[in-house]
């Protein structure tokens, strides 16, 4: 009978020494929720995390739906609805920024609510400072990236994005634009005080990176004043570009006038992508011939440092295929094509806003000399042989303004926005609209002329409106 | 008869060789036993002689019957058959010889010249004294109120399909099997009554000798070592697996030695696979030709040569005569190249299967053990699925103790095609249907070109890219597998018995993807140099179950009632890289990468555990051998990473009822109905989850920024987050008629409500989820009802030809019957919808209105029923009546036998699915249409004033509508089988030989489908570009020694 006992013991041994903490497996993959914003170095962490999701989308979807960009005959292989204005609620190429903003809001906002929890000494304040004005400044950038593409209209009471102040699941409502204004305004106002002045890293939103934020909102906002206090504090900190740095920037081995751009290392997507797919050598966008010739003769090209730091002339491809390829974003390394570093603020722009705010601002002659002076001095930085120009009237130096604004940020993410600015067409040549089937002209009251919001957005969220027209 | 064991590593090729040989051998002896039984038939004589008859009863597989019942002519007296399946009777010459078991059908034989005489008797699936083995208990039919269908070891083995569950498509009343693809090796969806969860699991539990195996993986596991198995459906089963069996239980049974002498078996069958046809046609270089020049015509766009170089374009009269002329050539020489795609990408692929068994046996001790070796092209190039499996069982009986020992080992080697399914341009299966007819890989001198490289081609060179993919990458999984299975039980009186089972099944899976330096993708990764990426996968779950089980019978009392305890431990992890900079003198090698800045590898990997532990009481009492009760209650608690602490412990349970109508005093003497029982249950169970932690608002570390260390969250959470409970009722009738069982029916109709079912609610933009982010609700309410029934008869029943046939359905009706708190409907997908009241599964699009005659424009219908030309799918969608789940599957199945021939077919059918055509998308598609275009694009598109076309003018987006959603039903004629057996009488003057078979057999040989697409059979929500299931032809022998 020693099985028998042998047996027994076994099945019932085995049975007593099963327990419940068995039961009790601690998730190993995840770190659970109370333990995520412990201290100041976990609210590094995320401060970093907030920034990873922001991407290039908008920059690439404003080139396709603008006239910076034509879509030569060799791109057979992507999707060109949304560069035929054909795009609707369904079509992610203009859809997906709506979700991709909202991420880096929430991000934001759960670091910000961290803030309070958070121990800290005199020797961390600052820090802990620092993080809490990134996070707003970066909520404000994001609601309004958000509001430039998505707005009905940048007057005020056209129909805006719903602002999130909190980490929440909810199905909120559009407010006005002058609500997200002023939400926008309040939160970078606060920022601007928590951030300290040393705090230099331009990958992040520093003080200067604030005040250049600032001016591009007031811009939008029309609050001409406020564009030309903002835009001359970030060029008194942040000088133009030398001429010879100036291709420097694109190559991502100066960071002169760069005053915020988004990190990218080996392994993050490239933004060169959306212009090029080095799978089959594609130039899935160009330059357009309307860009190319806004630079004006060739020897005016030579001169212009833009040119060639943004359009590359490539007369040996082979027949058939585009001449002209985007080299803005091509990088500075060649076994990493496209990879290169988003630039998101640059003095440049902030000339342009300058001049801009001051033409509108005052009246007369006096907005006309100074608006002049700041484009002149924005030419000079960036071509050879430069020679003022002076301006008759306002409505010369808009043009010209634009026209300069075409240049030297194109394929930077404005041109569509600020063509709805003014509310005037997307026109393409009909050297530029060989491919569109006809789509030549985008007429402000046309539904494509706002980005749709989501279908699946509209689908969930019943608080939701429609842009009109779609 | 010497047996060769198959050898591994450098000398299988030579070991190959030998096996082929000697198959050849055995199947010209085989012949040669035939053309002797020719030369002398065997006469009958009607003399009255008294004679010593010694015989053997086998089953259809050759293993011997032990228990049979002889008689000589029905008498009351007669004997058993012997462990070995051996008799010694007297009778007369033309006697009858009458041999009857429990489990099979009876047979009479007459008595002739011979005094040796060999019997097979056929398994009777149906019978009443069969046992419903659930893995805890083994009711007997007629005392189990269970719904459960069993599959035996004759429709399951010799079928050329590597994976078990495939096999049993169209066996199954109210199981629907969809494979996932045509990829040998690849498993298959297998779905019992309906889909019970939306998103947690919808796949069964299967159960392999006592021990829970991982469903999705049966590529290393021998369907030939297969016995039988046992789908249960009902509540009073499956409710023993409690938490884990609300969708259906498949316990799987292995051949297990019996008693007598050595026994060897040997199996061998060779084939081949081939390519079935589309429902689309893509154009050739002529239809191309005309195509581009009638866009050119129609539109001014050039989309290729045929235009560009067409008289017809305007730019040709510009043009000077030299050009011309070039031009003319041009087109001529390209008009010479007419290349089908599917010739360089598809291959018949090669089949051969190897198989042997060893069992023996004694009174205490006995032992099953098979090698397996099953080599298998796919019918896409580079493709294919090699297995070696062991199967050792052994069992040990002596007296009130009693073990066993189970044991599987597999190894299987899968080469897949690079990114199936994918639609960029380079995957190989979509290349096939990109490339343009004038396109060839290879320029006249013999040089591939995956690009233009400056050659000035005329064509995209889409389709060499796919041939660059097809050969410069490859893309494998090798999968270890070891089941291993202790099971002991010692009986300490009489009818109290304690067991205890200890189990594993532990699969390492080692994932390889190579891309040669060489090729053209090789210089597009990262780096430039190619890429060798493994993945290593090991999946460990243990069980450990414990039990005691009392059973008595007291006069008209019966009763059994059993207590468990069970414990139940998985633990996955994972880990991969992939590194770059390869250098090309070493392929397929991890010592080929290089590791610096310029080549920064990747590497991920992750860990989960779960565990429960459960206390099982079931008990059964029957009264009168008529009236029987069950009841089954498993109180399960499941570990932290599946639900909150506060919902860890919950119960489930069952009740049943069966009423075996048969043994009442009215029926009994009917001899016309044989078996009549009337079965009922109902009870709870749930589903298992899906992931870990899903309810925990959780952040996790794998994201950077710059370069830098960040976190982010991960996980919404929902601290409420609940088990998925399934209530179900079921009622059953089981008839057989005459006393042959000749006609079978079962029929059985349930109620299947799925309570507190998980819904991903979708959230708004705002949440911070991003696209598709969700938060998971333990909210939903799903019903699926519906009837069941498998009939099967003998036309013809006689000693030299019988003829069956049977017939199975089962029709599933699904509907939502709540989502959530705040909602009614919920998005599915991008083309389906939750919606209260419809089907899980329904499609959700605008509905094609057609083309306008007049102007060729593309026509949706408003909801409001007017048609507009403007496409909006927001405003426009509707439900569509048009599932993606089936709502009837079944299978009809014929035997004939004739003497020694015997012709198995197998029809399988689905009915009432709809799945998402999205290779239309890309073939008919003006966005695409510089790659090549379905035929209809040519010749049923829209092109002048009164066109009633197909397809709208060619300027025209195309957009999803509920065109794209297409009828999926299918019929295919699944397997037709031609066997001989060798007859018995010619096989004893051998000696040696117990039973040899010799057959043919098809697979897939027809589809009835009104589907346009690659393969209507595929579980995937759309068809694209997929790896369509092949048509099969081999040919083989059995032999029993």
């Amino acid at each position: 009978m020693y099985l028998k006992k042998i047996f027994i013991l076994l099945s019932f041994g085995g049975l007593l020494l099963q327990s419940c903490s068995k039961l009790d497996t601690p998730p190993s993959d995840f770190i659970d929720p109370s333990k995520a914003f412990r201290n100041i170095e976990d609210m590094d962490l995320g401060v970093k995390g907030a920034y990873a999701p922001l991407s290039s989308t908008l920059i690439e979807a404003v080139a396709i739906v603008s006239d910076e960009a034509m879509l030569p005959t060799e791109n057979t292989v992507s999707n060109t609805s949304a560069h035929r204005w054909l795009y609707n609620s369904s079509s992610g190429s203009v859809t997906s920024a709506f979700y991709e903003y909202y991420v880096v809001i929430d991000r934001a906002n759960r670091v910000l609510e961290a803030v309070p929890g958070i121990p800290v000494t005199p020797a961390t304040q600052s820090r802990l400072n620092q993080y809490q004005g990134e996070m707003l400044a970066l909520r404000a950038f994001c609601h309004f990236e958000l509001l430039r593409a998505y707005a009905s209209s940048y007057e005020p009471g056209g129909m805006g994005i719903p602002y999130m102040k909190e980490h929440q699941l909810g199905y909120p409502p559009r407010p006005t634009v002058q609500a997200n204004f002023d939400d926008i305004d309040t939160d970078l106002r606060a920022a601007k005080d928590l951030v300290p002045s040393g705090f230099g890293d331009n990958t992040h939103i520093t003080k200067t990176a604030i005040s250049a934020i600032q001016a591009r909102v007031a811009l939008y906002a029309k609050k001409w004043s406020d564009a030309i206090t903002y835009a001359s504090e970030v060029i008194d900190s942040e000088p133009l570009a030398p001429k010879n740095d100036f291709p420097k920037i694109w190559k991502d081995e100066s960071e002169s006038e760069v005053v915020w751009k988004l990190g990218r290392v080996i392994g993050d997507s490239r933004i060169g992508a959306a212009f090029f797919r080095e799978t089959g050598e594609i130039v899935l966008y160009a330059p357009s011939f309307k860009l190319i010739n806004t630079f004006g003769t060739t020897a005016q090209r030579d001169d212009d440092v833009r040119f060639s730091s943004y359009i590359q002339y490539a007369p040996t491809r082979p027949a058939g295929k585009s001449q002209y390829l985007v080299e803005k974003y091509v990088g500075g390394n060649t076994s990493y094509r496209g990879l290169a570093d988003i630039k998101l603020f640059r003095t440049g722009e902030m000339y342009l806003i300058r001049a801009e705010a001051e033409l509108e601002n005052n009246s007369g002659n006096a907005g006309v000399t100074a608006a002049a002076k700041d484009l002149n001095d924005l030419r000079r930085a960036r071509i050879f042989n430069y020679i003022d120009q002076s301006f008759s009237d306002k409505p010369t130096l808009l043009t010209a303004i634009y026209n300069e604004r075409f240049k030297e940020l194109a394929f930077e993410g404005h041109r569509f926005f600020d063509l709805k600015r003014r509310n005037l067409p997307v026109e393409r040549t009909t050297q530029d609209a060989v491919n569109t089937s006809g789509a030549v002209k985008l007429e402000p009251t046309a539904a494509q002329y706002c980005f749709p919001i989501s279908a699946d957005e509209m689908a969930i969220n019943k608080n939701m409106v429609q842009n009109p027209n779609y | 008869m010497v047996v060769n064991v198959y050898e591994y590593g450098d000398r299988h090729q030579r070991s190959f060789l030998k096996c082929l040989l000697k198959t050849g051998m055995i199947l010209l002896f085989a012949l040669f036993l035939v053309s002797q039984a020719k030369a002398d038939p065997v006469g009958y004589s009607q003399t009255a002689i008294v004679k010593t008859i010694t015989g053997t009863v086998i089953d259809e597989n050759g293993s011997p019957v032990a228990g049979a019942a002889v008689t000589v002519n029905n008498n009351q007296t007669g004997v058993l058959t012997a462990a070995d399946g051996t008799f010694t009777i007297d009778a007369n010459e033309g006697d009858d010889l009458v041999v009857s078991h429990v489990s099979y059908f009876t047979e009479r034989v007459r008595v002739g010249a011979g005094n040796r005489i060999t019997i097979t008797l056929r398994l009777n699936i149906n019978n009443l004294e069969q046992v419903v083995i659930t893995g805890y208990t083994e009711y007997s039919k007629g005392k189990s109120p269970s719904a459960a269908t069993q599959i035996s070891a004759a429709d399951i083995n010799k079928v050329p399909m590597s994976s078990m569950e495939q096999i049993l498509q169209g066996r199954v009343p109210g199981m629907s099997v969809i494979s996932s693809s045509g990829q040998p090796g690849q498993g298959a969806a297998v779905v019992i009554r309906g889909i019970g969860s939306v998103n947690g699991s919808s796949s069964p539990l299967y159960i392999m000798d006592g021990i829970p195996i991982e469903s999705g993986y049966f590529q290393t596991i021998n369907p030939e070592d297969i016995e039988t198995v046992t789908v249960l459906k009902d509540a009073s089963a499956k409710a023993l697996y409690g938490s884990r069996g609300s969708n259906g239980v498949i316990v799987i049974t292995t051949k297990k030695g019996k008693k007598g002498k050595l026994m060897v078996g040997y199996s061998s069958q060779y084939g081949f696979s081939t390519l079935t046809q589309p429902g689309f046609e893509m154009m050739n270089t002529r239809e191309r030709f005309r195509f581009e020049e009638e866009i050119g015509l129609e539109t001014g766009r050039d989309i290729g040569p045929g235009w560009r170089f067409s008289p017809k374009n305007p730019n040709y009269a510009a043009q000077s005569a030299q050009w011309q002329q070039n031009a003319d050539r041009i087109l001529d020489s390209l008009g010479q190249i007419n290349t089908d795609w599917r010739d360089l990408f598809f291959q018949n692929g090669s089949f051969m299967e190897q198989q042997i068994n060893l069992s023996a046996g004694n009174e205490n001790i006995q032992t099953y053990n098979a090698l397996g070796l099953w080599k298998e092209q796919g019918i896409v190039k580079e493709t294919g699925l090699d297995r070696y499996s062991l199967r050792s069982n052994t069992n040990f009986n002596y007296g009130k103790f009693t073990a066993g020992v189970n044991l599987n080992l597999g190894f299987s080697t899968s080469r897949f095609t690079y990114n199936e399914g994918g639609t960029g341009v380079g995957s190989p299966m979509a290349s096939v249907y990109y490339a343009l007819p004038y396109e060839y890989p290879y320029t006249p001198d013999g040089v591939f070109h995956a690009t233009d490289d400056g050659m000035g081609f005329y064509d995209t060179r889409e389709g060499s890219r796919g041939i660059d993919v097809l050969y410069g990458t490859s893309d494998k999984t090798e999968q270890f597998k070891t089941i291993l299975g202790l099971d002991m039980a010692y009986e300490i009186v009489k009818g109290l018995k304690i067991s205890t089972r200890a189990g594993m099944d532990l699969r390492n899976s080692t994932d390889q993807v190579f891309i040669n330096p060489l090729s053209y993708i090789g210089s597009r990764q990262s780096g430039g140099k190619g890429s060798f990426g493994e993945g290593f996968r090991r999946n460990l779950n243990l069980v450990s179950t414990s039990g005691i089980t009392y059973k008595k019978r007291a006069g008209i009392h019966d009763f059994e009632v059993s207590g468990f305890f069970e414990y139940l431990y998985n633990n996955y992890r994972a880990f991969s890289y992939r590194g770059y900079g390869l250098d090309d003198r070493l392929p397929e090698t991890p010592a080929s990468i290089t590791v610096s800045s310029d080549f920064l590898p990747a590497l991920s990997g992750s860990r989960s555990n779960s565990a429960m532990l459960s206390y099982i009481g079931t008990g059964r009492y029957t009264l009168l051998n008529k009236y029987s009760f069950t009841a089954s209650y498993r109180y399960d608690g499941a570990s932290l990473s599946s639900v909150p602490l506060k919902n860890r412990w919950h119960g489930f349970y069952s009740v049943g009822a069966s009423w075996n109508v048969k043994e009442e005093g009215f029926l009994k003497a009917v001899d016309f109905v044989s078996v009549l029982r009337l079965r009922t249950s109902y009870g709870q169970t749930a589903s298992p989850f899906g992931s870990s932690f899903t309810y925990l608002p959780t952040y996790s570390a794998n994201t950077t920024y710059n370069g830098q260390q960040a976190i982010r969250p991960s996980n919404i959470g929902n601290p409420d987050f609940d088990w998925e409970y399934v209530d179900e009722f079921n009622a059953g009738m089981d008839l057989s008629l005459f006393d042959t069982e000749r006609i079978q029916l079962v029929v059985d109709v349930y109620n299947k409500i799925t309570r507190n079912m998980f819904i991903d609610q979708p959230l708004s933009a705002t949440a911070g989820a991003g696209s598709g982010g969700t938060t998971p609700l333990s909210s939903a309410k799903m019903a699926n009802k519906g009837i069941e029934f498998s009939l099967s008869g003998d036309l013809v029943q006689n000693q030299h030809f019988n003829w069956n046939i049977g017939a199975n359905a089962g029709y599933n009706q699904n509907k939502i019957l709540r989502v959530s708190d705040v909602t009614d409907e919920l998005p599915d997908g991008d083309t389906r919808i939750i919606k209260v009241g419809l089907p899980y599964g329904t499609y959700y699009a605008p509905l094609w209105a057609g083309v306008d005659p007049e102007n060729g424009d593309a026509l949706y219908y408003n909801r409001d029923g007017s048609v507009t030309n403007v496409y909006n799918a927001e405003q426009q969608s509707v439900p569509l009546s048009a599932s993606l789940y089936p709502k009837l599957t079944g299978g009809i199945t014929t035997a004939i036998r004739w003497r020694n021939l015997t012709l198995n077919t197998l029809f399988s059918f689905v009915s009432g699915v709809q799945r998402w055509n999205n290779i239309d998308f890309y073939n008919e598609n003006q966005g695409y249409m510089t790659s090549n275009q379905s035929k209809r694009m040519l010749y049923d598109r829209w092109k002048k004033p009164g066109d009633n076309a197909i397809l709208q003018r060619i300027d025209i987006p195309r957009n999803f509508t509920s065109k794209d959603i297409q009828e999926a039903s299918f019929m295919r004629l699944r397997n037709l089988k031609l066997n001989y057996s060798i007859p018995a009488t010619l096989l004893q003057s051998t000696k040696i030989l117990r039973s040899a078979d010799i057959f043919i057999q098809g697979q897939n040989l027809y589809t009835w489908t009104s589907w346009r697409g690659l393969d209507p059979e595929n579980n995937r929500q759309y068809g694209r570009f997929e790896y369509p299931n092949a048509r099969k032809y081999t040919a083989g022998i059995n032999l029993n020694f």
